[in-house]
């Protein structure tokens, strides 16, 4: 018994699916509608906007020098409204318009590496200030002239661009099968087995052994901080489709919660350390908590709450049990 | 010595931008120089530069609290219920510290004994405060608050308001502090290498626990001139406002890398997010772009900085 607590303290892994299982069986016996098809995979669209900002959040933190990224939500945000502007107020054919939303998150995130790694700015400062203008660039962009100087939600989409957000494909939701499922493939290959992963702990573990080892540190970094605002993109846009309306505070205060799941899924603040298959454990075992609570008919804003309680709790209850062990 | 200068320098460069904004906007406005205006820029103002005092200290020792805006939420809600309850002003001061301190204090445990990062935990606790601030006010507003308190928030004493008094006097005490007194010195051993403040006999624990307590206080009462200054509370009360604060705090030359930083310099910080706001409102700049204007100047800031340091090397 001793061994079995002992694996599942020093296995960040194991101490999560440990506690997605609990999480799952006492919503299942607790809550009704809980466990059935429809709910199970309808959950999973919820969690794909969020998984897809804590895997941006998982590479930034993992590339160390204080990486972390304030901006997601706003970038998400910008993406939303210049997707919706495009297609529901110019009219523009809407591949062509997610097309631009996905590069001017490309972009965002373009812009944001390059004041990291080459201007050397901390990764806090620089999307603390790109929180800000991105935000405000999302308002901006929301105006339209013709309803005067107020930002305001585009709700005008043809039925085809709901096909990402909306349609299953045999009851899984599409978002899922298509995009959320292919991302963590990708990662997963691209922080497992291909080089770039092994340089990327490499940078986040120790920035200088790693530039004598002939790691581009730089161009590592403003890689990891591109990808974020692809992803964010991606979020960003199934958001859209989803609730069929790009509304300028769409990504208000996501940031925070997709750190804290990363954070959860036992990625390194300090970085270097953490790995895709515990944040995606993160990411279900927020899913279950929110989907379970709101079924159970707990207020929305326990969800935060709940959030934050398991975050602080998971890292306390691993520091004290680790603690113990060493006696 | 050296660093001493430099130190100057980063906040005479925030001082300089700080006036050349008001000579612009008193030339291209008319109500800027206006006692009705200067006094409005300095209500809101007061807030923030009390809360960035408790930050500044919290980043001089490597930490960082995002929880404050929650805790002035939660502070408010306090305040503001109590007074509705018709307690009297001073009950209500203690009350607002008091749970202020209460926040503080588990943040600042949490963070010096339990060993979690103050990230952590502080994301965490913005969640949780934020959670039982709806708890308590129900999803509904608390307005109407009675007059007793509005002084506080909108009194004035020699024409200028006595939450900028209050500010003032702070500002002086915590400067004081930090230069001469040892625990204040502390902090910036702390923040500086924490090996060495602990081999040279610093308490890492007790001093952590120091900061975050008091920043808690520090919130608490920005949070009760909130309630003395606008007169209603509401669930996103204060949201937001941690980012504002770190801003003022980064603008004001703090390193969030730890050990430097000073109470003035966010004050001036504080001054320069504050008069921005203000100018823009003054000139007619629609209010969307207000995070625009910031983010870049906390950028330019930085950058400027950046450029200076690798010239005085050369």
């Amino acid at each position: 018994m001793r061994r079995i607590v002992g694996q599942i303290v020093e296995n960040r892994m194991l101490f999560l699916l440990v506690l997605l299982l609990i999480l799952f069986i006492v919503f299942s016996f607790g809550v009704p509608g809980f466990f059935t098809f429809y709910n199970l995979t309808n959950m999973t669209q919820y969690g794909v906007e969020l998984g897809l900002l804590a895997m941006a959040e998982m590479l930034v933190i993992l590339s160390g020098g204080g990486g972390i990224d304030l901006s997601v939500g706003s970038m998400l945000t910008l993406v939303a409204m210049v997707i919706g502007v495009l297609i529901g107020r110019a009219g523009l054919n809407p591949s062509l318009s997610i097309l631009v939303g996905l590069l001017t998150g490309v972009g965002m995130g373009y812009v944001n590496g390059v004041l990291v790694s080459y201007l050397r700015i901390l990764p806090l400062i620089v999307t603390l200030a790109s929180l800000y203008i991105y935000k405000s660039l999302a308002l901006i962009v929301a105006v339209d002239p013709r309803f005067g100087p107020n930002p305001m939600p585009v709700s005008n989409f043809p039925e085809t661009f709901y096909f990402v957000g909306q349609y299953r494909l045999g009851g899984i939701p599409f978002q899922v099968l298509f995009i959320f499922i292919p991302v963590i493939l990708i990662l997963w290959f691209l922080l497992e087995k291909h080089a770039f992963g092994r340089y990327l702990y490499g940078v986040g573990n120790n920035e200088t052994a790693a530039f004598f080892s002939g790691i581009n540190v730089r161009r590592t970094r403003l890689t990891v901080y591109t990808l974020a605002g692809f992803l964010a993109a991606l979020s960003g846009w199934i958001i859209t489709s989803r609730i069929a309306s790009a509304r300028p505070d769409v990504g208000l205060g996501y940031e925070m919660q997709a750190i804290t799941i990363a954070v959860l899924g036992g990625v390194n603040i300090k970085g270097g350390e953490g790995t895709i298959g515990g944040v995606i454990m993160g990411v279900a075992i927020i899913t279950l908590l929110y989907n379970g609570m709101q079924l159970a008919g707990i207020h929305q804003i326990w969800q935060l709450g709940s959030l934050g309680v398991v975050l602080v709790g998971s890292v306390l209850l691993n520091q004290m049990l680790l603690a113990r062990r060493k006696f | 010595m050296k660093r001493r200068t430099l130190l100057r320098k980063r906040e005479f460069t925030v001082f300089g931008l700080i006036v050349v904004l008001a000579v612009v906007f008193s030339l291209t406005t008319e109500r800027f120089l206006s006692v009705s205006n200067l006094t409005n820029l300095l209500l809101q103002l007061a807030g923030t530069a009390i809360a960035a005092i408790g930050m500044t200290m919290i980043i001089i020792t490597g930490g960082i609290d995002v929880s404050i805006g929650s805790m002035l939420g939660m502070s408010s809600v306090v305040a503001g219920k109590l007074l509705m309850g018709s307690a009297p002003v001073f009950s209500v001061v203690l009350a607002a510290m008091g749970v202020g301190l209460l926040m503080g204090l588990v943040n600042g445990f949490l963070i010096a004994y339990g060993k979690i990062p103050p990230i952590i935990v502080t994301l965490g606790m913005l969640n949780i405060i934020r959670s039982l601030l709806f708890q308590l006010l129900g999803g509904r507003w608390v307005s109407g608050i009675p007059p007793a308190i509005r002084v506080i928030g909108l009194g004035k004493w020699l024409g200028i308001p006595i939450s900028m008094w209050i500010t003032v006097i702070l500002i002086v005490f915590f400067s004081y502090f930090l230069n001469s007194r040892s625990l204040g010195r502390a902090i910036y051993a702390l923040g500086n290498n924490p090996e060495a403040a602990r081999v040279s006999g610093v308490n890492l624990a007790k001093t952590t626990l120091f900061v975050y307590t008091v920043t808690g206080i520090l919130v608490g009462f920005a949070g009760l001139i909130y309630v003395a200054r606008t007169g209603i509370v509401q669930t996103n009360t204060g949201t937001g406002f941690e980012l504002e604060v770190i801003a003022a705090v980064v603008l004001g030359g703090t390193s969030i890398l730890g050990g430097k930083g000073t109470v003035i310099g966010s004050l001036l910080g504080a001054f320069l997010v504050g008069i921005i706001k203000n100018g823009m409102v003054l000139l007619n700049v629609p209010a969307l772009s207000e995070g625009l204007v910031i983010g870049a100047l906390i950028l330019v800031s930085v950058v400027i900085d950046v450029v200076r340091a690798r010239g005085e090397r050369l």
